[in-house]
């Protein structure tokens, strides 16, 4: 009998968690098929997921063994250890612009719980998805921030501070011996075309406002590399903090060029005050400026070496392509909303039957293999 | 009074038929306006032109006086026709045979140089309208291609086309306006690492520049040069997109080794802003070279070390006090008090012309203490202190041999 892989990922309910959800249960039945086309139990891997989110699902994902659970239970240690949970994927987080009380428990408390948890239960592996604006725009920033570089985010942008405060924790828990291996994946702006993320909505609005005189480097990643990097992280043993972001920084205003917008210049004393308005009214600020001006104003490039040599990750898209890929999106988008989606489920459908039928094949030869045994 | 000295002349070169011809028509375009009158003269004088004798001419002059009281009696409003260039130009057509052939030759080449005979010709102007066309279709393709974002950039931010759009102003500050003489080029290694020091001085820091301009035109690579710039600048609107886009980056240990890692050659001002806001009274004298960060990134990755002297750029600005009040009040930066500034307003900022020399001295290299040698903070105090002494040694030579400030 092929022994599962318990993973529990938390977060199901949000785009990053739902995803990774059905990518690693996708996986899990693709290796199944496989192992099982070949004969081979002890290489097959499948796992056995379980979701776990205060809120409930909006969209079933097939396989998934959902718990609606908020991870500040006092009980989840009893889960883990009953479940037997082999790995651990974090990935719920409240995001909030403004300073939070509710947010900072929910997220920072929160992961504090999880990480107790964990360890309590004897989890192996826990992995977490973090953000490099942790490492905070700052003049004084070198060109390539290295994991090491102390962190120093914006304290009030509600997210980026409550991440801080995790990753301060989590290098004091790190620091502990523990037989736990402990992976934070520091993302910078996220860039694709199913997902919400703040920089998606930056290079949506028309025009884009930046800083007049202002030019700074800037580094994001496509959100299938984000998954494809969890996913990494969850199957393998990388301990340690990387940064994860595609190939080349480009320059802010070539972002907006290549995602198809253009750039309208504020003189920026006049654009800090404006946030500053925002912050103290508390106007939803996400529709308003989604990120801090000092982010679009001072570089916060990560250095990428390690994730290359320690993790072996080696991310499928450039800025480039990321950024040429959601023009294309948008573009289409802003004609006719319903034919994209059409050719994209046509494609989707392709695909799924290309998939049967070999799983057809392969169940057939494996029959036979069986009958004459 | 030409008229009858014309048909005088006209007379006594009628003995050849030929010539005889020639006159009448030239008189016929003379009198071009009373062409009655004018064949009448001709008709009088033509007829017994076989022998002439005083009494004949004495006779025609006083027949022409009386044709030119005639005249005047019947056109009192006469006035000679207006110069224009055609007629000047038909005068000269027909009385060409009368000069001289050198003469002649002569005129016709100056008429020829004065007219330009490519205005004339309608491809001249299909081709100005073609390279206009494809001037104006190449900078809007330019700019509709910035716009969308696709040009090159490196992962420091350099962007070349960006590069070549502003060396014509940094060619002329160096050709033009500051002669700046450059030797010992063959000391910057054609390939690989090296770190170049130099003195820093000047309240606007040009010398960065010219160093970087230097060895861009005379460089047998036409290598780029990666400065360090002071972390004052980031926070600066326009400067700190600018420095980016040269290629520069911000002055910190971890910058320069990368940078020296990737095999590129890092310029740095040991002195930094201490330099900038040298005295006047206190020129090519070093100060302090910062805590020896430049040495440890050569010993962190064995580059060699190139001193460089930058002599003239000292005297652009004539500094004579510090105002770190107003820089306190205002919290802006403010240029210290020069012999010109603030007196002169935005004019007192404008670099003096001072004749520049550019000193390359021979590398000294670190690769033999290794890259643990950086820990070793004698060693380290010790190269920083070579290294000063070898750039402050190569100025005073250079102050030796200059004989004036301006002229070299």
């Amino acid at each position: 009998m092929v022994k599962e892989k318990v993973i529990l990922v938390t977060g199901v309910a949000n785009e990053w968690g739902g995803r990774l959800a059905a990518e690693l249960l996708a996986r899990s039945r693709m290796r199944m098929a496989d192992a099982t086309a070949v004969s081979e139990h002890d290489g097959a891997n499948p796992y056995h997921v379980i979701g776990v989110d205060v809120e409930p699902l909006e969209e079933d994902i097939e396989g998934l063994d959902f718990i609606q659970v908020d991870i500040r239970n006092p009980s989840l240690p009893e889960l883990l250890k009953s479940e037997n949970v082999d790995t651990v994927c974090h990935l719920n987080f409240k995001h909030s612009y403004h300073r939070s009380e509710q947010a900072f428990d929910f997220n920072v408390l929160g992961t504090m719980k999880v990480l107790g948890a964990c360890n309590d239960a004897g989890v192996k592996k826990v992995v977490m998805k973090s953000s490099t604006s942790v490492y905070g725009a700052h003049p004084g920033n070198p060109a390539f921030l290295t994991e090491k570089h102390p962190l120093r985010g914006s304290k009030n942008y509600g997210y980026t501070r409550d991440l801080v405060e995790i990753a301060s924790f989590c290098s004091g828990y790190c620091s502990q011996p523990t037989e736990m291996l402990l992976t934070i994946l520091r993302f910078p702006n996220i860039i694709g075309t199913t997902v919400d993320t703040p920089m998606v909505r930056y290079l949506s609005k028309r025009p884009v406002p930046v800083l007049l005189g202002f030019d700074p480097m800037m580094q994001i990643v496509h959100e299938s590399d984000v998954i494809e990097s969890l996913v990494i992280a969850v199957e393998n043993e990388r301990p340690g903090i990387f940064n994860v972001a595609a190939e080349g920084a480009l320059p802010l205003r070539r972002i907006i060029g290549l995602a198809g917008r253009i750039p309208v210049p504020i003189f920026h004393p006049f654009a800090y005050i404006a946030s500053d308005v925002v912050s103290t009214a508390r106007l939803p600020i996400d529709r308003a400026a989604p990120i801090e001006w000092d982010y679009l104003r001072y570089p916060w490039v990560a250095d990428v070496t390690n994730m290359r040599t320690e993790m072996h990750f080696e991310p499928k898209y450039t800025a480039e392509e990321t950024l040429r890929e959601f023009k294309r999106h948008q573009k289409l988008s802003r004609y006719d909303d319903d034919r994209s989606t059409v050719t994209g489920d046509e494609d989707y459908l392709r695909e799924i039957i290309k998939l049967r039928s070999e799983l057809k094949v392969r169940e057939l030869n494996s029959r036979e293999d069986a009958q004459y045994e | 009074m030409n008229n009858p000295d014309h048909s005088v002349n006209a007379g006594t070169q009628d003995q050849d038929p030929e010539e005889t011809m020639d006159a009448g028509s030239n008189v016929e375009i003379e009198f071009d306006t009373d062409d009655s009158i004018g064949r009448e003269g001709v008709a009088n004088v033509n007829p017994d032109s076989q022998e002439i004798d005083p009494e004949d001419i004495q006779r025609l002059v006083n027949e022409l006086d009386g044709l030119v009281e005639r005249l005047k009696a019947t056109s009192p409003g006469y006035t000679p026709p207006p110069y224009s260039p055609q007629r000047l130009i038909r005068l000269l057509e027909s009385n060409i045979d009368r000069f001289s052939p050198e003469f002649s030759s002569r005129i016709l080449e100056i008429l020829r140089s004065s007219i330009n005979e490519d205005l004339i010709d309608p491809d001249t102007w299909k081709g100005t309208w073609y390279m206009l066309n494809y001037y104006l279709d190449y900078q809007g393709d330019k700019l509709k291609r910035r716009l969308s974002g696709e040009y090159e950039t490196d992962e420091w931010g350099l962007d070349p086309e960006f590069l070549d759009t502003i060396r014509p102003i940094f060619d002329f500050l160096y050709k033009k306006y500051w002669r700046v003489a450059t030797t010992g080029m063959e000391n910057v290694p054609e390939e690989g690492r090296a770190l170049l020091v130099s003195n820093h001085s000047g309240q606007i820091p040009w010398d960065g520049t010219m160093i970087g301009n230097a060895v861009l035109n005379e460089h047998i690579n036409a290598r780029l040069v990666r400065g360090l710039y002071s972390n004052k600048f980031p926070s600066l609107p326009f400067l700190s997109s600018f420095l980016v886009k040269v290629g520069q980056t911000l002055a910190l240990e971890e910058n320069g080794i990368r940078l020296l890692e990737q095999e590129e050659l890092v310029l740095v001002f040991p002195e930094g802003m201490k330099g900038i806001s040298k005295l006047f009274k206190d020129r090519y004298q070093l100060a302090r070279f910062g805590r020896g960060g430049f040495v440890r990134m050569a010993l962190k990755t064995g580059a060699p070390i190139i001193p460089i002297s930058v002599v003239g750029a000292e005297e652009t600005y004539i500094t004579l006090r510090h105002t770190p009040a107003i820089t306190k009040l205002t919290g802006l930066p403010f240029p210290p008090i020069s012999l010109r500034w603030p007196w002169f307003g935005p004019l007192g900022l404008v670099p003096l012309p001072t004749k520049w020399y550019i000193d390359i001295g021979a590398p000294i290299p670190v690769d033999q203490y290794g890259p643990e040698g950086a820990q070793n903070l004698i060693l380290v105090s010790q190269l920083t202190n070579q290294v000063r002494n070898v750039i402050q040694k190569m100025i005073y030579e250079r102050l030796t041999i200059r004989q004036s400030i301006f002229f070299g």
